[in-house]
């Protein structure tokens, strides 16, 4: 597909870094020729100097054969421009990053007036996923399948932990009443790993398991980790995605305290958000967190612009008993050096940002087959967590799973028929309209049908 | 640096080279020429050190990042080069192996300066492979390496900056891969369009097609001791000269033609430019060589056109001693050698648009000292222009005429005129190939020099065609890690 983008920056960069890698022509639009000039030397796309709100610009890149246009400029209003002048002469679908929440209210009027196909909102967005995390506090990661019906939850494991040691096929009888929950994807030392049954748990592990929401309840409760309610949050920093995560805690009956160092800022936030206690002063000050209650928390939220600032407050307030802390890191890539200091919980907007516009975009790149509902990338990228919705009609429908055969590094975790969970053995196959899960370490993958393949058909 | 990636496109390079010398392979088969088994051997060796590199050389890391890309380039040049010499020396139509070495890199080059001083006799195998590298030199190894190769990362596009003339890239679509692809159909076609003509013009094949290479690669090596001039026809003087200019034209410009119409094309100011000056060029020269053929107005223009032609386009054919033209005629020519033609053909020289970007700073340097606080900035094609592009480009034209004048006093050693001297060196590194001067002139021959000579030229004709700082670069120890390596131990010792 013709894909371009509008805006070189970090979210620009690594989409169009993706996307090239899966085989789009990508163009790329910026002002600013410095930034075009690193994608110039490492990626094969084609780059033009220019305002993605001007119509010779959007000519030369040739939009009127786009099939899709995403403008991630700084600027809200721009990025609806682009999108506005791009279908106009012709690109297929519009997305644009709109994060201002002003904007938020009337998202619907303008996505349908500017015909903008998808907003994405990356504070909100982030917003949504730290509050599940603070739902369920003993994960570092949740991520929702099959409408809400599946719940894929990152933990870490630790030495004494009941699952580690055993080989996975012996757990259910080694551990009687240990609920079933599938195990996807386990990272150890940065490497991902897709396990098998002889795959053994070790401590230091990131274990990805896959369940309905009752299950996987019950599996945490039993290995003793569900002991916690968080009740009341520290977020530190007043910006945006500050503000949507205190609307969705608060409504969640969450009691939020706001530390923002900016007067201004401040009271804007207290006039916005009288749910929670805004407090004016400087959150790296361990004194201020020690007065306004840090020991007390159940959670803590480093979310400033500095990620050095948000990894050191964030370790303090674990060091301060805090059980829960989520930092978040703009820089890519050091999750994993985050997590060897003890913070589980990073998240990256521009990781999540990028998620929701892969997803779009494979979606729409396969217009015939399986449609992708979800996708995510797990493990830092290393591997993919996908669902499909399959079609009556593939070839693989009503065979058994042991006569296909699964592409290589790739498992079919869950399937979902009516609302019921199935994790698939050998006996189990796929009916039309059953939601499929699969984690992969394989990339672009954009249908079942490559992943399941019937023997002696074509390859 | 990451030796083992380097050594497996070397040797990927040294396979393509290979199969490059083929044809050449067909063509001695069929005259039964007494080359044949220099091709045979050649290609084997070629097929041997490239598979061992290929295949040893497995690298790690496939991160191909700028200091490899050109080391990749230069050095690549130079083995192509110092294999592509073993079928002169091995068929004895050159015995010296510096010889051999100097016409192949002229070849590869496009240059066209010979050490030669008989053509016609020597087997026909050996010529036509003599005229290929002309072609395959052209547009270049690595950027054919690129369309055919079927997965092109982001990163290759050092290759390709190093290899393509003029001061930024110009992609014509997203992928790289699919440009260079493009770029080589343009060529393909232009260069049969360019053999049919010759064809049509009453040129044997055989003359056709190895005019045709020297033409489409702007070389300049023919099969004849006198050039193009020895067919003494109007019609193929007439082809040759619009060709020649043809290929001297930045082939992104064709490539807007066929997508966007000619009228759109057109508007490129270095396009214009390049014709103007070929227009002014050829009038002045016309009107300078008249009495030399009686007044005759039009045999007057043909030759004019033809070497103004040849020269601008750094070709290098000759129809006559243009040597021995009048003084303005020569140093309108010269002139036209520094310059060459557009970014982004075939041609060498400093490149219209650069010569057309320091033009446009001089002049706003000029205005700026009127009005110190002014604003103003230099545009091409309507787009600002950047400071980094206007300074490289100054820093490039240092390079060159330093280059230039190094190579000059290097040369002068031999003892000749400065005017052979220095229009051999220009000659070089613009990848011309004929000189003004008496010692080795226009039909004279470069053998006259001496092996260290002919080295230093060698050095200029690389360092021409891959502008100058990949070669620069080849010399610089930071290239090969050395001056880490140094650091470490230096620490070491601390």
């Amino acid at each position: 597909m013709r894909i371009v983008i509008v805006g070189d920056g970090k979210i620009g960069h690594t989409l169009a870094e993706t996307l090239s890698g899966e085989g789009h022509d990508v163009v790329i639009i910026d002002k600013s020729g410095e930034a075009l000039g690193k994608s110039v030397d490492t990626l094969d796309v084609l780059c033009i100097k220019g305002s993605g709100a001007n119509i010779p610009t959007l000519i030369e890149a040739d939009a009127r054969h786009a099939d899709i246009i995403i403008a991630t400029t700084a600027s809200d209003e721009t990025n609806m421009v682009c999108c506005l002048i791009a279908k106009h002469l012709g690109a297929q679908y519009a997305i644009a990053r709109i994060r201002d929440p002003e904007y938020n209210n009337s998202l619907s009027l303008i996505k349908k007036e500017l015909s903008i196909d998808l907003a994405v909102n990356p504070e909100r967005t982030t917003a949504m996923e730290i509050s599940r995390l603070l739902r369920y506090p003993f994960a570092s990661k949740v991520e929702i399948f099959a409408r809400g019906r599946v719940e894929m939850v990152e933990f870490r494991a630790q030495a004494g932990d009941k699952v580690v040691g055993v080989p996975l096929s012996k757990l259910s009888a080694s551990l009687p009443g240990l609920p079933q929950v599938l195990y996807c994807a386990i990272e150890r030392f940065g490497e991902a790993i897709i396990p098998d049954g002889t795959t053994v748990i070790e401590p230091g592990d990131r274990v990805h398991v896959a369940a309905d929401i009752p299950t996987i309840t019950g599996f945490f409760r039993h290995l003793g980790k569900h002991d916690l309610r968080v009740q009341s949050v520290m977020v530190l920093g007043g910006g945006r995605i500050s503000f949507y995560l205190t609307r969705l805690l608060a409504s969640l009956g969450m009691r939020v305290s706001i530390v923002e160092i900016d007067r201004r800022k401040a009271e804007l936030l207290a006039e916005q958000l009288p749910e929670a206690d805004v407090i004016c002063g400087d959150g790296t000050d361990q004194e201020l967190l020690v007065s306004e209650g840090i020991a007390d928390m159940d959670a803590f939220i480093a979310l400033t612009d500095r990620d050095e600032e948000n990894l050191l407050t964030g370790i303090y307030a674990q060091r301060m008993g805090v059980k829960k802390v989520v930092v978040k890191i703009n820089r890519g890539n050091y999750a994993d050096i985050v997590a060897s200091m003890g913070i589980d919980s990073v998240v990256t907007p521009r990781q999540i940002t990028c998620d929701t516009l892969l997803r779009y975009v494979r979606a729409r790149s396969n217009s015939r087959g399986t449609v992708i509902e979800r996708m995510y990338r797990i493990l830092d990228g290393h591997a993919e967590a996908l669902e499909f919705i399959a079609q009556p009609d593939d070839p693989y429908i009503r065979v058994p799973l042991r006569d296909l055969a699964v592409a290589r590094e790739t498992l079919v975790a869950v399937i979902v028929r009516d609302g019921r969970i199935i994790v698939p053995f050998g006996d189990d196959y796929v009916q039309g309209g059953d939601f499929v899960i699969i984690i992969t370490k394989r990339q672009g993958i954009t249908d079942l049908k490559d992943v399941l393949k019937v023997h002696g058909g074509k390859a | 640096m990451n030796i083992r990636l380097v050594g497996n496109l070397l040797g990927k390079l040294l396979l393509l080279e290979a199969a490059l010398m083929a044809p050449s392979f067909i063509v001695s088969l069929a005259c039964a020429g007494t080359d044949r088994m220099a091709f045979f051997v050649t290609i084997a060796l070629l097929g041997c050190v490239g598979g061992v590199l290929n295949l040893t050389a497995r690298p790690g890391v496939h991160d191909l990042r700028a200091r490899e890309a050109f080391i990749v380039v230069s050095a690549g040049w130079i083995l192509l080069s110092a294999f592509g010499a073993l079928p002169f020396c091995i068929s004895g139509a050159i015995p010296d192996y510096v010889d051999a070495f100097f016409e192949t890199v002229s070849g590869f080059t496009t240059t066209g300066a010979s050490i030669l001083p008989q053509v016609e006799t020597l087997p026909r195998g050996v010529i036509f492979w003599r005229s290929f590298t002309h072609w395959i030199g052209g547009m270049g190894v690595l950027v054919l390496t690129l369309a055919i190769t079927p997965k092109v990362t982001g990163r290759t596009s050092h290759l390709m900056r190093a290899e393509s003339p003029g001061p930024e890239l110009s992609r014509l679509v997203p992928r790289m891969g699919e440009t260079a692809k493009i770029l080589y159909l343009i060529y393909v076609a232009l260069t049969l369009a360019n053999i049919v003509a010759l064809l049509l013009a009453g040129l044997p094949a055989y003359d056709a097609c190895i005019h045709a290479f020297g033409t489409a690669g702007t070389g300049g090596f023919s099969s004849r001791n006198l050039s193009v001039g020895a067919y003494e026809s109007a019609a193929v003087d007439g082809i040759t000269t619009v060709f020649m200019l043809m290929f001297g034209l930045n082939f992104a410009f064709y490539f807007h033609v066929l997508t966007a119409g000619i009228r759109k094309a057109a508007r490129n100011e270095e396009v214009i430019a390049y014709l103007c000056i070929v227009g002014v060029a050829i009038l002045a020269v016309t009107l300078n060589i008249l009495p030399l053929f009686d007044g005759k107005f039009f045999q007057s223009l043909r030759y004019a056109s033809f070497q103004v032609a040849s020269v601008v386009s750094t070709t290098g054919y000759f129809t006559t001693d243009f040597n021995a033209w009048p003084q303005l005629s020569r140093a309108i020519l010269v002139g036209l050698m520094l310059m060459g033609s557009c970014a982004g053909s075939t041609a060498g020289g400093v490149k219209t648009i650069r010569v057309l970007l320091l033009c446009k700073n001089v002049r706003r340097q000029v205005k700026n000292t009127f009005m110190p606080r002014r604003v103003s900035l230099v545009k091409l094609d309507g787009k600002t222009v950047e400071e980094g592009t206007l300074s490289q480009v100054g820093l490039f034209f240092f390079a060159y005429i330093g280059l230039l004048l190094v190579a000059t006093v290097f040369v002068s050693a031999d003892g000749f005129s400065l005017t052979t001297n220095f229009t051999a060196v220009l000659s070089a590194i613009s990848n011309v190939g004929p000189c003004f001067g008496d010692e080795i002139g226009v039909l004279g021959n470069y053998g006259v020099y001496g092996a260290p000579s002919k080295l230093m030229l060698s050095f200029c004709m690389l360092a021409g065609r891959l502008e100058i700082f990949p070669m620069l670069v080849l010399l610089s120890p930071s290239a090969w890690g050395l001056h880490r390596a140094g650091k470490a131990r230096v620490k070491a010792r601390t």
